[in-house]
């Protein structure tokens, strides 16, 4: 809702800065988003008479102008089309420099001295008309300063208004809410004594309401209207609120709807068939073209306005153009009225037409305006139009429902504000907006009637806000809630994704946060197969755009943006990690199954961030994603994790030789694996990225192992080292795997240390050298122990994978 | 004799400093010091000496002697410790070079101020629920007293998936939820993702809301402005001044915008505030009976308070951050300043 400064205080004396205002508005609930001066830039534009026009020696599109500025004299060189002798105009002297930053100075225009410019008022920052300069046609006298002539000093306040409050969506709103603070008497420019009796007998035209969601209808006749431009000062008031001025009607029932919050309309009388007004559902296959050239379909629940015949507006959106006033329009048939919220909220949307009246009518109007905003306009029309008003008008009210009194506690009210008020003081303060108050006996309650135009005080809830909102938020002190203590409820899946998020960035890596919805196109830069499981996704009804259409069904393809992004500014050595929802859809309309994930990428040098100097620009392998997966899973608790690789089950964007699936006891978390240049390239990556995938709702399901205490080892361990040459195919796990599962005694521990190829390793085969720690929980192990459990495990080995052993 | 003395001290002084190796000791010793050398020869001729230079001579010998033991004695404990560094290698170490450093990743900005917000709750007794993003139009709207055609919806650019659900658009359907399953006592706060069909430099389609709220008998707007100090004072600093404006929710009723003076400004007006002095950094309100209908709680017995706050811009309040599409580009020179 925008105002001006100047136009408010014609209805309440605000004795304030602008600024100063606009600060009580936004502490009083109504926000103010812009204090903008207005019409500013004008300083050095003058009102000038044009005296000669004559035309350019050397172009023909441009004229010669001999302009009076109070007693001076100037030559101004003009293109406009309407410059004419006699006629005022705005003169854009040198050192103006224009709202669009135009600098005027006193120049040669091809050889003619030209010492100002004549100003559109586009050029003036008035209006976007730019057809020619402006005609100031009212005006008599030249050389007054432009913003004097045309009182254009002012400034515009926007006002972000809530949902509830379509009582200050108009200037007299606005004015009634200052005038409460201020302590200042409001004063419309009409008021209900004003207004004649309305009975609808001896009319030229009838009003018919047949349905509920019109609680009022009020219309008058007005004859002889002379359609043209509006006035100076009533367009000025429009343009100054970034309205277009039309006509002398539209403009006048614009005006009003902005002083008083009451929508009008205008209806050429003439265009209305058997001079009837009926206020009727739209009938099945009627069309309407409403004002904007549209053709609309219409449907049986919208309320319309129409004529004996046919629909003649959307009631409370829009008019018809069957009934548009133009040009040739004599006689103006007035509506000011009131429809249902809900009528008109759906029927807008319906349409996908929003607009001021259905601004103000999904809101809710104050069903007693109709007839004082139609007195208004009536009477400007008479001013700007030259109209006749005809006798007799309709006021038909039979819906309006008078607000019904409400209870409002005074023990309820300090119940909930955490205050002490006083019966009375609840009374002063809401008597000041009018609402009316009277003290019930008990001198607790208080029975309180709100005006009609607070359409949004209906509940006792309702008062107690405009109690403290009167009071003024911030007068109320600030206490902590007397609660009973209570152990708050620890969401095990929020700690789990808090434990990866630490156990994570404890090994280097950076969280990162992608969009939930996606490219749909990334499952097939992916290569995912057509009966993907993944390829279900759960799409956008409205999205933004196609690439954030479809709610993610993986993680991995965001991360990958982020490499390229990354990549593409330099930074190559990455550790990006993910924990967030995937979305695989519901039955039906049911909600979507949401799983929490976890993902991460390695890209380039294998610890980001660390001294060159030394770690060097080893790059990460596979063997990094593993430990990372190791490292997190055992500070989870977990230790008993299975890789399990298998070329077969590899996703179509894994290198397969490098895939491996994860377990623990049996559940599968997720996978690993270096991801092919195929679906890199997709991405645009062009280095290599390893990633893991882990289903954290999976892992929340797993059993940590327990935390059980083991008595420490009183005797000393040994040391021994065995090499084994295998054949290539032989996986040094399983030879680590055999040695700890072998039975063999007095085993403690069996680690690779060396896999080894070339020298005097033959081709297809490699040495793998484990060392093996013994330990006894009962003595000191000598030689000769050791020696015979380390010769069993030779045997087995030689035995189990056929190979030998290698001197050490 | 003197000459001679003085001498061999000043040739052994010179000798000694040339040395440079453990090795080299032992030799200069049998050369200067040893029973052989020209020295141990010097002091057997005193005897011969006048008697009467004896003991000047004599005293003038033992000087330098021991002056020369004093000083071998020394020089290998200089060599000594020179062989021992240059054998572990230390002697090469230059503490200007970088440590060996494992470096640690971060939480992105908004995890970690949402975790601070959270932190800050719990350490008031609130417990932390999370719900879905996928919601139902039921909790989004209709539990919060926001019916289908209600103007509210307008405040909403809601991101739809079909005609019963959407994204959520603000973690305010957990309250609906936790508080039909519970009974008060009540106080839960809600963090997660919440979803605006609506881009530009100032909005990003998806952001972060932490959803608060606390039920009990006898709750007041006392007792939300209490609640939300504290947390003001313990996210900023105990200066940060907190006001409230009125303002509307259709899901709370006193509705409240609550601002902090400018902590960029500290109130005097700035860019960051446009020129007010003040941020709006939330909204909150009491809970509105409409609500404590929907799930069965009687108004007239319980009340509470609701508040809504937005991660990103309390992260960019904290961090200085100027623009909201930073967060989601997951840049990691962006990344790694926090």
């Amino acid at each position: 809702m925008k105002f001006t400064f100047d136009w408010l205080r014609q209805f309440v004396d605000v004795n304030a800065a602008p600024q100063e205002l606009a600060d009580r508005l936004t502490m009083a609930g109504l926000e103010v988003d812009a204090v903008e001066e207005l019409f500013t830039g004008l300083d050095q534009v003058k009102v000038a008479e044009i005296l000669a026009v004559a035309p350019h020696p050397d172009a023909d599109r441009l004229v010669v102008c001999q302009v009076a500025v109070g007693p001076e004299t100037v030559q101004v060189v003009c293109g406009a089309p309407n410059a004419r002798p006699g006629l005022f105009s705005a003169l854009a002297l040198p050192g103006a420099v224009l709202p669009g930053g135009l600098s005027i100075k006193k120049s040669k225009i091809r050889g003619q001295v030209s010492q100002g410019m004549l100003c559109s008022e586009r050029d003036l920052g008035i209006s976007d008309n730019h057809g020619g300069i402006m005609e100031l046609t009212w005006l008599h006298e030249s050389g007054v300063d432009l913003v004097q002539a045309l009182e254009l000093r002012d400034t515009a306040i926007e006002v972000d208004l809530t949902p509830n409050r379509p009582d200050c969506a108009s200037v007299m709103g606005i004015a009634r809410e200052s005038a409460a603070f201020y302590g200042r008497s409001l004063q419309p420019p009409v008021t209900a004594r004003d207004i004649p009796r309305l009975t609808g007998e001896n009319c030229q035209f009838s009003v018919t309401v047949l349905h509920e969601d019109c609680p009022r209808y009020a219309a008058r006749l007005l004859k002889k209207v002379k359609i043209g431009p509006s006035p100076w000062w009533l367009k000025k008031r429009l343009l100054a609120v970034g309205q277009r001025p039309i006509n002398n009607v539209v403009d006048v029932t614009n005006f009003v709807m902005l002083e008083y919050g009451q929508p009008l309309h205008a209806f050429d009388f003439a265009k209305l068939g058997g001079g009837a007004i009926v206020v009727r559902r739209a009938r099945e296959g009627e069309t309407l073209t409403t004002l904007d050239g549209v053709q609309r379909s219409l449907a049986p629940d919208m309320l319309m306005i129409c004529d004996a015949e046919r629909p003649v507006a959307v009631a409370g959106v829009m008019g018809g153009a069957n009934s548009e006033v133009d040009e040739h329009t004599t006689e103006v048939l007035l509506e000011s009225a009131c429809f249902s919220p809900l009528s008109v909220r759906r029927t807008a949307r319906r349409l996908n037409l929003a607009t001021e009246a259905s601004y103000r009518f999904e809101r809710g109007v104050d069903p007693e305006l109709p007839p004082l905003a139609m007195e208004r306009a009536v009477r400007l029309l008479c001013q700007v139009a030259g109209a006749e008003v005809a006798d007799n008008g309709v006021d038909w009210a039979a819906g309006v429902k008078k607000n019904a009194p409400i209870t409002l506690r005074v023990g309820r009210v300090n119940d909930l504000l955490g205050y002490a008020f006083q019966a009375d003081e609840i009374s002063r303060m809401l008597s000041a907006i009018e609402i009316e108050v009277r003290p019930l006996e008990n001198g607790d309650t208080l029975q309180v009637t709100p005006p009609s135009f607070r359409v949004d005080l209906e509940r006792e809830i309702d008062l107690i806000e405009e109690v403290a909102r009167l009071k003024g938020y911030n007068e109320f002190p600030q206490t902590m809630p007397l609660v009973p203590m209570s152990a708050a409820w620890q969401d095990p899946a929020r700690r789990l994704r808090q434990d990866v998020a630490a156990a994570m960035t404890a090994q280097s890596f950076f969280e990162a946060i992608n969009y939930s919805f996606v490219n749909p196109r990334h499952l097939d830069m992916l290569g995912l197969a057509e009966d993907d499981d993944r390829r279900r996704t759960v799409q956008l009804k409205n999205p933004l755009a196609e690439d954030q259409s479809v709610l993610r069904s993986m993680l991995l393809p965001g991360l990958l943006d982020n490499v390229r992004r990354n990549v593409n500014y330099q930074v190559s050595d990455i550790r990006l990690f993910e924990t967030g929802k995937c979305f695989v859809p519901g039955p039906g309309l049911e909600q979507p199954e949401e799983k929490t994930c976890l993902t991460a990428v390695l890209s380039g040098r294998r610890l980001p961030g660390a001294p060159l100097l030394h770690t060097g620009e080893e790059k990460c392998d596979i063997y990094d994603v593993k430990g990372v997966i190791e490292t997190l899973l055992a500070s989870l608790g977990f230790s008993a994790v299975v890789f399990e690789h298998s070329r077969q089950a590899a996703e179509p964007y894994c290198e397969p030789e490098t895939f491996a699936r994860i377990s623990v006891q049996g559940r599968d978390l997720g996978c690993f694996a270096r991801l092919t240049r195929k679906a890199l390239s997709q991405f645009g990556i062009k280095q290599e990225v390893y990633f893991l995938n882990l289903q954290l709702d999976s892992l929340l399901a797993a059993a940590k192992d327990s935390k059980q205490f083991a008595a420490l080892p009183k005797y000393p361990s040994v040391r021994w080292d065995i090499a084994v040459v295998v054949p290539e195919q032989v996986r040094a796990g399983e030879i680590v795997e055999a040695i700890t599962h072998s039975g063999i005694s007095l085993i403690e521990q069996a680690e690779l240390f060396d896999v080894f190829r070339g020298g005097a390793i033959s081709k297809g085969m490699k040495s793998v050298a484990i060392k093996v720690t013994y330990r006894s929980a009962e003595q000191t192990l000598d030689d000769e122990t050791v020696n015979r459990e380390h010769q069993k495990i030779i045997d087995m080995l030689l035995n189990r994978f056929g190979g030998q052993l290698r001197e050490v | 004799m003197e000459e001679e003395l003085l001498r061999l001290q000043k040739e052994a002084c010179r000798d000694l400093a040339a040395l440079q190796d453990l090795k080299d000791l032992e030799p200069f010793r049998v050369q200067y010091l040893g029973r052989k050398s020209e020295f141990t020869g010097l002091m057997r001729k005193l005897g011969q000496v006048a008697a009467e230079e004896r003991p000047r001579l004599g005293k003038l010998a033992n000087d330098i002697k021991v002056d020369l033991e004093e000083r071998f004695a020394t020089r290998k404990t200089e060599l000594e410790e020179a062989a021992r560094l240059e054998a572990s290698g230390i002697s090469t170490v230059d503490l200007t070079l970088p440590g060996r450093t494992f470096p640690i990743g971060r939480l992105h900005p908004v995890t970690q101020v949402m975790e601070e917000i959270c932190a800050i709750f719990e350490g008031m007794g609130f417990g932390v629920a999370e719900g879905p993003d996928v919601e139902t139009d039921f909790y989004n709207f209709e539990a919060l007293n926001i019916p289908k055609h209600h103007p509210a919806r307008d405040m909403h650019d809601t991101f739809y998936i079909n005609e019963s659900l959407l994204l959520r658009t603000h973690t305010s359907p957990m309250q609906a939820r936790i508080m039909e399953n519970r009974q008060p006592p009540l106080r839960m706060i809600a963090p997660g993702k919440v979803y605006r069909c609506d881009s530009d430099i100032t909005h990003t389609p998806m952001f972060h809301q932490v959803e608060g709220f606390l039920v009990d008998r006898k709750v007041s707007f006392a007792d939300l402005r209490g609640v939300l100090g504290v947390f003001i004072a313990r996210m900023f600093d105990e200066r940060t001044a907190m006001r409230a404006r009125p303002s509307f929710f259709p899901f709370t009723e006193p509705s409240a915008e609550i601002d902090i003076a400018c902590v960029i400004c500290r109130g005097k007006g700035c860019r960051v505030c446009k020129q007010t002095g003040w941020l709006e950094i939330l909204g909150a309100g009491m809970i509105d009976p409409e609500v404590f209908k929907q799930v069965g709680y009687d108004p007239e017995e319980y009340s509470g308070f609701a508040f809504g706050l937005g991660v990103e811009r309390i992260a960019m309040l904290k961090y200085g951050i100027n623009d909201i599409r930073l967060y989601y580009e997951n840049d990691l020179r962006f990344l790694s300043q926090f």
